[in-house]
């Protein structure tokens, strides 16, 4: 652990932070600290130049030993410059520096010590009459010492905050990815419901892991699809495989003639069709459950989609005695895929065919709302009763009245799993009035710009 | 006719082959898709017939390139049920029609047939015709001896679809697929129902009669 944070985004993060911000308070400590030397420069020299002054208005008053007691006196006072002196041709006149080359403006010298040195400023009262002013500067020295140490312990904090707060961010930001790493071995190891723990703070951790979960939800929804079909394929296929043969069997037992051979086979090859349908159904039904062709999606106008479904199947409805009667209401467009929404409308219209006695009236009715393409195919025949209507359409589910006629139970099936692609709501009516009733509502899609190319 | 078979299931290939032979083609075969390509590239042939699934390069990769390369051999694509999405991406591909495995030999010799037929065709005609049986596809009309015979929609079609392919067989799956757009086996006896009407406008009362059915097979329009 202690070794694995120093890899973590989060401590690089905070280490790019804590060095950005070391670097900032270092130069913001540098030009504080230039500028205070500065201005204790300034009033150094402001000082000299105000006790020069002094001793000017002496010298221009009195002469020069007005000039002597002046600088005794400022000697003498408090908060005052230092060190002084008042030459004549080089000689030291009054003050407590040694005689030196006279330079007027401000001057800098030596002093005692290291520490010690002097600034001041000097200037001629008149000519080789020269006056000089400074203070020790040991005391500024002292004070940007102070500063300096100040800003050390400053910069010192600082980085001791950025590093030990990026520790911690990066501590929890490990745990939580070790959280994660957790679910995934758990699920890698069997437990499929397995989840990656949400701590609710709604960062960007938690929101990968509310992704992650979406995707771990879909997975487990796929598989138990999957497992779904085997299922109904090992079961299902059963029963027409075993029909199958004991056909093949009995024609080897009773045939005599090529004649019967001859049928018996052609029975098979049907018998065989039929397997490879239903085979064919079931993984169809998969297929589109799996969600794999909605990158196929085009835009599609539903009326003249709905009008060739009507033209297909009015002959084949009004063979049977039975009316197809189309209403369009409205042209409106949903992105889909045609092929699969033209195979669940004829799966309805077959079962209204199929499923009800001659007579019955079949509607084929596109309305929409503000926000739905809906597709309606009503029937006026003896109905489904309410307590089936869920099981309707489950794979493989055979109301006990059409068992009898060919088929699987897997058109409502299919037709569902075509409408869940399509992100269509299917209702069944519900009214009392006779018949079934079947309502798709897809999301209609606003014709932008693009879908228009 | 020359056809060229690319499948890497040998007992499948041999099934086929025979089917082929049987009515009189001459079948060349590959194995894997590389060598696939190169016999394609080397030889004449009528027809392809290209496997979906195959070791070496797929047949949709292989498709494509021989269409890079401006070859138009006709193709049939042969793709597994579970391949929903492949009909789309094989014509896409450049393949002039498939077919979903497992199949019936007739409808396979049906639409080999049909695809080199389309191929031959120069130009899009305007006019069809068979015996005394005429359609103007620019007008949409149709008249048999002269007479005119009023068609819905649906039935103008699928009349121009037979006539397209005159003389040769067409599958019910064909006619599905072509006429009625639908992708699917319907458990209604659309197709039943709909030939029957047209014939009751194009043969009755017409003597001879043009559209045939042929047993286990499908339908042909054939002027005898």
């Amino acid at each position: 652990m202690r070794i694995r944070f120093l890899h973590t985004e989060a401590f690089r993060l905070s280490a790019i932070y804590a060095g950005i911000f070391a670097l900032s308070v270092l130069v913001l400590g540098s030009v504080v600290f230039v500028m205070t030397d500065r201005a204790f420069r300034d009033q150094v020299v402001e000082f000299s130049r105000a006790d020069i002054a002094a001793m000017r208005n002496g010298y221009a008053a009195q002469g020069i030993a007005e000039a002597q007691e002046v600088l005794e006196q400022i000697m003498s006072a408090p908060g005052a410059s230092d060190f002084f002196l008042l030459q004549k041709d080089g000689k030291r006149v009054a003050g407590n520096l040694p005689p030196m080359a006279p330079r007027s403006g401000i001057v800098s010298l030596p002093g005692t010590g290291p520490d010690h040195d002097i600034l001041g400023a000097g200037d001629f009262l008149a000519p080789g009459l020269y006056v000089y002013a400074g203070s020790d500067l040991q005391r500024v020295h002292a004070a940007e010492r102070e500063i300096l140490q100040t800003l050390a312990w400053l910069f010192a904090l600082a980085m001791l905050l950025a590093i030990g707060g990026g520790t911690l961010v990066s501590r929890s930001f490990l745990q939580r990815s070790d959280a994660m790493a957790r679910a995934c071995r758990a699920i890698m190891d069997g437990d499929l419901k397995a989840r990656i723990p949400v701590r609710g703070a709604h960062d960007e951790l938690d929101r990968l892991a509310g992704t992650i979960n979406e995707m771990l939800d879909r997975i487990a929804a796929l598989m138990e699809n999957v497992r779904q079909v085997t299922n109904d394929i090992a079961h299902d296929l059963r029963t027409p495989v075993s029909h199958l043969r004991q056909r093949l069997e009995r024609a080897r037992e009773e045939s005599h003639e090529a004649k019967d051979y001859a049928e018996a086979l052609t029975a098979a090859i049907e018998k065989t069709d039929e397997i490879l349908q239903l085979f064919a159904s079931l993984l169809r039904i998969a297929q589109i459950e799996g969600g794999a062709r909605r990158a196929d999606f085009t835009q599609i106008a539903l009326g003249p989609l709905v009008t060739h479904v009507r033209d297909v199947f009015g002959a084949v409805a009004e063979a049977g005695g039975h009316h197809l009667e189309l209403k369009l209401k409205t042209e409106v467009s949903i992105r889909g895929d045609r092929a699969l929404i033209i195979q669940l409308l004829s799966n309805l219209i077959e079962n209204a065919i199929l499923h009800t006695p001659e007579g019955t009236r079949i509607t084929l009715l596109l309305s929409r709302t503000e926000d739905r393409a809906v597709i309606t195919v009503n029937d006026d025949g003896p109905g489904v009763p309410r307590e089936e209507h869920a099981k309707l359409f489950q794979r493989l589910y055979r109301r006990e009245a059409s068992r009898s006629r060919p088929g699987y139970g897997l058109g409502l099936a299919l037709v569902a799993a075509i409408a869940e692609l399509h992100n269509a709501d299917i209702a069944l009516r519900d009214d009392g009035a006779p018949g079934l009733g079947i309502t798709l509502s897809f999301p209609v899609t606003l014709p932008s710009p693009q879908a228009a190319d | 006719m020359r056809v060229l078979l690319i499948e890497d299931d040998r007992e499948t290939a041999g099934h086929i082959v025979h089917a082929l032979e049987n009515q009189g083609h001459n079948v060349e075969q590959a194995h894997d898709g590389v060598e696939g390509l190169a016999r394609a590239r080397a030889g004449e042939h009528s027809a392809l017939i290209v496997d979906r699934m195959l070791p070496g390069l797929d047949g949709l990769s292989l498709v494509k390139q021989l269409r890079a390369e401006g070859r138009q051999t006709p193709v049939l694509f042969l793709t597994t049920m579970s391949g929903l999405d492949d009909r789309v991406a094989g014509l896409e591909g450049g393949a002039d029609d498939y077919l979903v495995k497992p199949f019936a030999f007739s409808e396979l010799l049906a639409r080999v047939n049909a695809i080199t037929r389309r191929r031959s065709e120069a130009g899009e005609p305007t006019r069809l015709r068979a015996a005394d049986l005429e359609m103007d596809l620019i007008r949409r009309t149709a008249s048999r001896g002269g007479r005119n015979i009023e068609l819905q929609p649906q039935e103008f079609r699928l009349l121009e679809y037979l006539l397209r392919n005159a003389g040769r067989v067409v599958t019910r799956t064909m006619l599905l697929e072509n006429v009625w757009d639908l992708h699917f086996d319907p458990r209604t006896n659309i197709v039943e129902t709909h030939l029957s009407r047209l014939r009751s406008k194009v043969d009755r009362g017409f003597g001879a009669e043009l559209i045939h059915t042929v047993r286990g097979s499908g339908y042909v329009l054939r002027a005898d």
